[in-house]
């Protein structure tokens, strides 16, 4: 006999008050989450603008000196 | 905006009469099973972190620093913990992954240069993980040309179900067995002082602050703390359609992969110490492995070969499906583990295709391995300082996650720390791309 009590389906009306009732996330009903398709894109102040146009160009840069790299290393430029 | 979400309970469902569920009278027991139907996505993630290319980094840094890089780990504890809390908070509010989530809320630019960063460093890290499955079963006396692709059929397999639970379920077995790091720990132990010395104590190894010994810390934090985390814990999250009254049970989850993934990489360490203890030097574990068999017996190397093919495989499904869902999430197409073949073929064709590929390059004769491993380490280094920015954005929007789910004050504190410390060493990384002899060499 398991010490787990078996998964069922429920009556919760017919629930005693001092009992609980355990349920799956995935056999629950679906609960209201954020809406975020009519949120649109995130307010942000003109700094945290300016910040991601930054992190934007050093993103750019280091990938461009990590491909540089590699194909240095895959010696396309000629031996060392 | 906030105010219209309403958590519903697991414990208290009244206006729907009938559910599937478990009955019991006591709140231990409640509690109890609240965590263990929560439990799962907090695990992955982290032991899946303990990858192939993790296990390489942590027995390399055992095998030339002995134990006294133990403190890095002790650091990093904590940090892998509140970033991947922030992604629970963010993945159970929205019901969304992190993929889509930058889309929506930063724009198109960063929506696409995210996703295709992403894909890029997950699919060179599956060839990585594959590698060094076609290693292990080499040095176990099995063809890679046999091994690999039975590998690579396990783990399409294991999604090809239908069912987020039996996926779960299979993994959390390979995430068990990866605890026999353990065992392995325990018969290589060196002295209990030892090892307490050096896990508290913080310090540099003999021969001071060397070139290799900077980019061995910047691979075990880059190896700890990976982008592809954030987009799989949140996707799996958004995949198991966990409730508001889940986040306590989804953060003592994460609680425990944190506890178990530094454990683990902390016997990982200690392996490589039985190495250099013994004078012993190699290129990759499964060598390691099979150069101990003298002094550890036939059981060690046997289990080092296995664990290493269970961190490959764990790794492969997460990063494998952490690319599914954010390319599914970006594209707009169905993209669930609970959906059939036939009605998400789109997010199962990314999964297979990545994987099938991976594999494929692997078996390719003199396949430059070494360039994509560095490739790796270096193009994930500079992803992820801007991944956790996003995180950080993400979790301070009121708009988005209300007044109960945003970040508080002191959790502002503790992420940008991390931010800080991350770019530092992201940049220290880059420099050194450029500068090689920037530190001075062993």
């Amino acid at each position: 006999m398991s010490m787990f009590p078996v998964t069922m389906n429920i009556n919760c009306d017919q629930v005693p008050d001092n009992h609980f009732v355990v349920v799956h996330p995935l056999h629950d009903r679906p609960e209201e989450k954020v809406d975020t398709e009519n949120l649109g894109p995130m307010p942000m102040t003109t700094s945290v603008k300016l910040s991601l146009m930054a992190l934007r160009g050093y993103l750019i840069l280091m990938i461009g000196l990590v491909f540089f790299h590699c194909l240095d290393l895959a010696g396309l430029f000629g031996k060392h | 905006m906030h105010e219209e979400v309403v958590a519903i309970p697991a414990t208290a469902v009244e206006s729907a009469p009938e559910v599937r569920g478990m009955v019991v009278r006591s709140r231990w027991m409640r509690d109890l099973l609240s965590f263990l139907v929560v439990f799962g996505p907090g695990l992955i993630v982290m032991v899946a972190d303990n990858d192939a290319g993790a296990v390489s980094t942590y027995v390399q840094a055992g095998a030339q620093y002995g134990t006294r890089l133990l403190w890095v780990l002790l650091l990093l504890w904590p940090m892998c913990y509140f970033i991947q809390e922030m992604v629970v908070r963010l993945g159970i509010a929205t019901g969304k992954g992190h993929a889509a989530m930058i889309y929506q809320r930063f724009g198109h630019w960063w929506g696409v240069f995210s996703l295709c960063d992403l894909e890029l460093v997950n699919f060179l890290t599956l060839v990585t993980e594959f590698a060094a499955i076609a290693l292990a079963v080499e040095h176990m006396g099995i063809s890679p040309w046999l091994g690999v692709p039975i590998g690579a059929v396990g783990l399409i397999a294991i999604v090809l179900t239908g069912s987020y639970t039996r996926w779960e379920r299979t993994v959390k077995v390979l995430c068990v067995l990866d605890l026999a790091w353990l065992l392995v720990a325990f018969a290589l132990r060196p002295s209990t002082g030892q090892l307490v010395h050096d896990t508290v104590v913080p310090g540099i190894p003999a021969g001071g602050l060397t070139s290799n010994l900077v980019f061995l810390v910047i691979a075990i934090v880059g190896t700890t703390i990976a982008p592809w985390q954030l987009f799989f814990q949140q996707s799996c999250i958004a995949d198991k359609r966990l409730r508001f009254a889940d986040v306590k049970w989804a953060r003592l989850d994460t609680f425990l992969g944190a506890c178990i993934t530094i454990l683990v990489a902390g016997c990982m360490m200690i392996a490589g110490n039985a190495a250099l203890t013994h004078g012993i030097r190699f290129d990759d574990p499964a060598q390691m492995a099979n150069d101990m068999h003298a002094f550890t017996g036939e059981a060690i190397r046997m289990a080092i070969l296995l664990l290493m093919i269970n961190a490959a495989v764990l790794g492969s499904t997460a990063i494998s499906l952490s690319s599914a869902w954010a390319y599914g999430e970006v594209k707009g197409w169905p993209h669930s583990l609970q959906m059939p073949v036939r009605k998400a073929k789109g997010f199962y064709a990314v999964y297979v295709a990545c994987v099938a590929v991976a594999a494929a390059i692997v078996l390719i004769p003199k396949a430059p391995l070494q360039l994509i491993i560095l490739s790796v380490q270096v193009l994930a280094g500079v992803m992820l300082p801007s991944a956790i920015i996003f995180l950080q954005l993400l979790l301070n929007d009121k708009e988005l996650l209300g007044e109960q789910y945003v970040n508080r004050p002191w959790n502002n504190w503790v992420n940008w720390t991390i931010i800080i410390v991350l770019f530092a060493l992201s940049l220290i990384l880059a420099v050194q791309v450029v500068v090689p002899n920037l530190f001075p060499s062993n």
